[in-house]
């Protein structure tokens, strides 16, 4: 089984940096087996579609437009995420989940399982730094997934101690 | 006044570009393009050691990464008047190239050929009919019966499934939809093709760069990739041959099937290789540079004015003044503080909002102009660069789609044509084809290099005391990218990039004239105000990346899209 964990977000958005830092908690708290890769790919829109191609599991860490209090957490299934379609886009930058995935049911080879672990963000600007609620979020959106890798035979394993998460961004 | 029409993809906290057009007659007759959100992502990199730059530029956008990552570091180097070893300069062209092909294809299949193609017609095709036309274009041989057949069979059942997804917002049945079911299917089975072969190239950049997005193997004075030939760890004889062969299988691609796909399109819409030309200042600096700094490139640079090819004039190396000394940004349309033009050693970026206001500031991007003047940046500025600089591949490949598609049209078509909304396209397609050959001779002349025992990779930069000025620019798949940075010891005290999009989707300036995606509307028809496709077309056809990418998911929300009719 090959299971991709990726962070989507832009560290220099504030808020937004959520699914990079997710990222960076879970490889300074866990080591991960065989046939799972832990990865931030920042914003790639449409370059998403490579980490979803042979893959038979992927779970995602973002924010999510959602009715709510910053910090807190929706969870998605594949079902609900494709529910919806596309809006018609002007420029490549727009989210590119939903048309990746779908790109691959229709040519036939999607994912099997998708999880979206999804915070919903505060401040989203030009400026680093995430504020207290999406901090706080961080270690629970970090159980969401771990909780999945167990869920799917794959549990990681924990640092004794556990490292310092890289936020190389706020550096 | 006629009928005005907003496009606008604007979510919550998302949104990167709105057009508005004013409509009468059926035709544009007025056009404001608004960047939505603010761009001053600059301001984070005040104070920072310069070194570090390109790794938080690559962060201002997710999809350009590779770019602003090469042109901060070109810009540091610039600014220390340094040299960077032979191999750095090659490994960071290979990047270069295979970035600007995996671009090319996702921008035609993956972005723009829904505007063109009517997916629900590809069920009515007859599959041999499909691939007889394929055949007609090139021996590829994904246009077999067969695989026609296959893909009409799995665009059935997706429909019968009720679950026609990435399609649903394709504009089928509309009126402006021109193609015989047959080009429809092909055009779908290329697409499923493409999302192959753009991963595939992309492969090139995950190797040498270590991951992407966001290369990790570059540093200011050259790059990160040890070479040794006999050690497994770094780039190795192993790892060099699995470029070549991933060139190998990508040029079939781009040359049996993008390019004559384009040709075949341009053939089937002849008017819009009238409409959607607009500005016709271009400008394209020179890439692949062949020396340790920038004297000498495999890909020649320079501005054509007015459309007229005998008014080129060269940019021919990293310190070029002619280039240096003509570009300035004006705010006196942007929602900045001032009404200035200055050049971007000067800029600020100071946000000061107001309402939309057409006839004051209406967007949050600047107007970038070379010689005051608006200019148009991306694949046919180059194109056309590349054929008044008398660049050999550029014209071959130039000669090859347009021959073709006069073929298929039954009339002759030139250079005129180019300056269009399909001119675009076509002209994206070729510099692929040329992105392509010289994506081999640069691998040639890495392979070669090593071959002669140099290893080299890095020379350590060394800040002076005092302030250094310093640009960087790059022909980036959109077009030309620059970057401008004021050290002042050691740290950086200014820093501006003027990308792309800005040059084609800037507003207008102090002197009220109208940047190249407003100017490009002017005249295109619209045969249906509640379905503006032909806007999107000529706005796609320039490959818009705007607003550097905030990108918050929406699962929950029905109208997060929104075409709104005033």
């Amino acid at each position: 089984m090959t299971i991709a964990v990726v962070g989507l977000g832009n560290v220099l958005e504030g808020d937004d940096a959520f699914g990079p830092w997710v990222i960076q908690w879970l490889t300074a708290h866990y080591e991960f087996g065989e046939g799972v890769s832990v990865e931030d790919l920042g914003t790639p829109g449409l370059d998403l579609h490579p980490f979803l191609v042979d893959r038979e599991v992927i779970v995602v860490v973002d924010t999510v437009r959602s009715e709510g209090a910053p910090g807190e957490l929706r969870l998605y299934r594949k079902d609900q995420i494709l529910k919806h379609a596309p809006q018609p886009r002007l420029s490549p930058h727009d989210p590119g989940l939903k048309e990746s995935l779908m790109a691959l049911e229709f040519r036939g080879d999607p994912p099997r399982e998708v999880l979206l672990v999804g915070a919903i963000p505060g401040t989203v600007d030009h400026l680093i730094g995430m504020t207290p609620p999406l901090l706080a979020a961080v270690p629970l959106a970090g159980a969401e997934v771990v909780k999945e890798l167990e869920r799917l035979g794959h549990p990681p394993v924990p640092r004794v101690p556990p490292g310092e998460p890289d936020i190389w961004w706020e550096r | 006044m006629g009928q005005r029409i907003t496009v606008d993809p604007i979510t919550r906290i998302e949104g990167h570009l709105r057009i508005d057009v004013e409509v009468d007659g059926g035709r544009i007759t007025n056009a404001w393009s608004t960047g939505t959100m603010w761009r001053g992502i600059e301001v984070i990199l005040k104070g920072r050691d310069p070194r570090d730059a390109w790794v938080f530029t690559q962060r201002f956008c997710g999809v350009c990464t590779t770019v602003h990552a090469i042109a901060s570091v070109r810009a540091v180097e610039h600014a220390l008047k340094m040299e960077i070893p032979l191999n750095a300069q090659y490994i960071r062209n290979l990047i270069i190239a295979a970035h600007a092909m995996h671009d090319h294809i996702v921008h035609f299949y993956q972005l723009s050929a829904l505007d063109w193609v009517d997916v629900v017609s590809a069920l009515k095709a007859d599959p041999a009919g499909a691939a007889k036309v394929g055949q007609s274009l090139s021996d590829w041989p994904g246009n077999s019966v067969q695989e026609m057949q296959a893909v009409k069979d799995k665009l059935a059942s997706f429909v019968a499934g009720g679950q026609l997804g990435i399609f649903t917002n394709g504009y089928w049945g509309h009126p402006a939809m021109k193609l015989p079911p047959e080009v429809n299917l092909l055009a779908v089975a290329h697409y499923l093709q493409a999302l192959d072969y753009q991963r595939k190239v992309n492969q090139i950049v995950t190797l040498l760069g270590s991951k992407t997005p966001n290369i990790q193997n570059l540093a200011v004075g050259g790059v990160a990739n040890a070479i040794n030939l006999d050690s497994s760890s770094t780039l190795n004889m192993v790892k060099l041959y699995f470029i070549k062969d991933v060139l190998d299988e990508v040029e079939a691609f781009v040359k049996k099937v993008y390019l004559p796909d384009v040709a075949a399109i341009g053939s089937m819409y002849p008017a819009w290789l009238g409409y959607g030309s607009g500005v016709t200042n271009y400008m394209a600096v020179p890439e692949l540079p062949l020396d340790g700094n920038g004297t000498q490139f495999d890909l020649p640079g320079g501005t054509i004015m007015g459309g007229d090819m005998s008014s080129f004039k060269p940019i021919t190396s990293f310190d070029d003044p002619y280039f240096r000394e003509n570009v300035t940004e004006s705010i006196a349309r942007s929602w900045y503080d001032g009404d200035w033009n200055r050049h971007p050693w000067e800029g600020e970026t100071v946000p000061k909002h107001t309402e939309w206001t057409p006839e004051a500031k209406y967007s949050w991007v600047k107007a970038p102009r070379f010689a005051g003047k608006p200019t148009q940046v991306g694949p046919l500025a180059a194109v056309l660069v590349g054929v008044a600089a008398g660049h050999e591949p550029t014209k071959k490949y130039l000669t090859e789609a347009v021959s073709l598609a006069s073929k298929l049209a039954g009339t002759q078509l030139g250079v005129q044509h180019l300056h269009s909304t399909l001119g675009r396209h076509l002209c994206r397609a070729v510099r692929c084809a040329v992105m392509f050959d010289a994506a081999l001779h640069q691998w040639e002349l890495l392979v070669g290099n090593i071959g002669k025992g140099d290893v080299a990779i890095f020379n350590p930069p060394v800040f002076p005391k005092g302030e250094q000025r310093g640009f960087g620019f790059h022909e980036a798949p959109r077009g030309t990218l620059s970057h401008w940075i004021v050290i002042d010891n050691g740290k950086i005290k200014n820093y501006q990039a003027v990308v792309p999009s800005t040059w084609n989707a800037g507003p207008r300036d102090e002197k009220d004239q109208r940047g190249p995606y407003e100017a490009s509307l002017i005249g295109n028809p619209i045969a249906d105000p509640k379905l503006p496709l032909e806007v999107l077309r000529t706005i796609h056809s320039f490959d818009p990346c705007l607003a550097c990418a905030v990108h918050t998911i929406d699962v929950e929300g029905n109208e997060i899209g929104r075409i709104k009719v005033l």
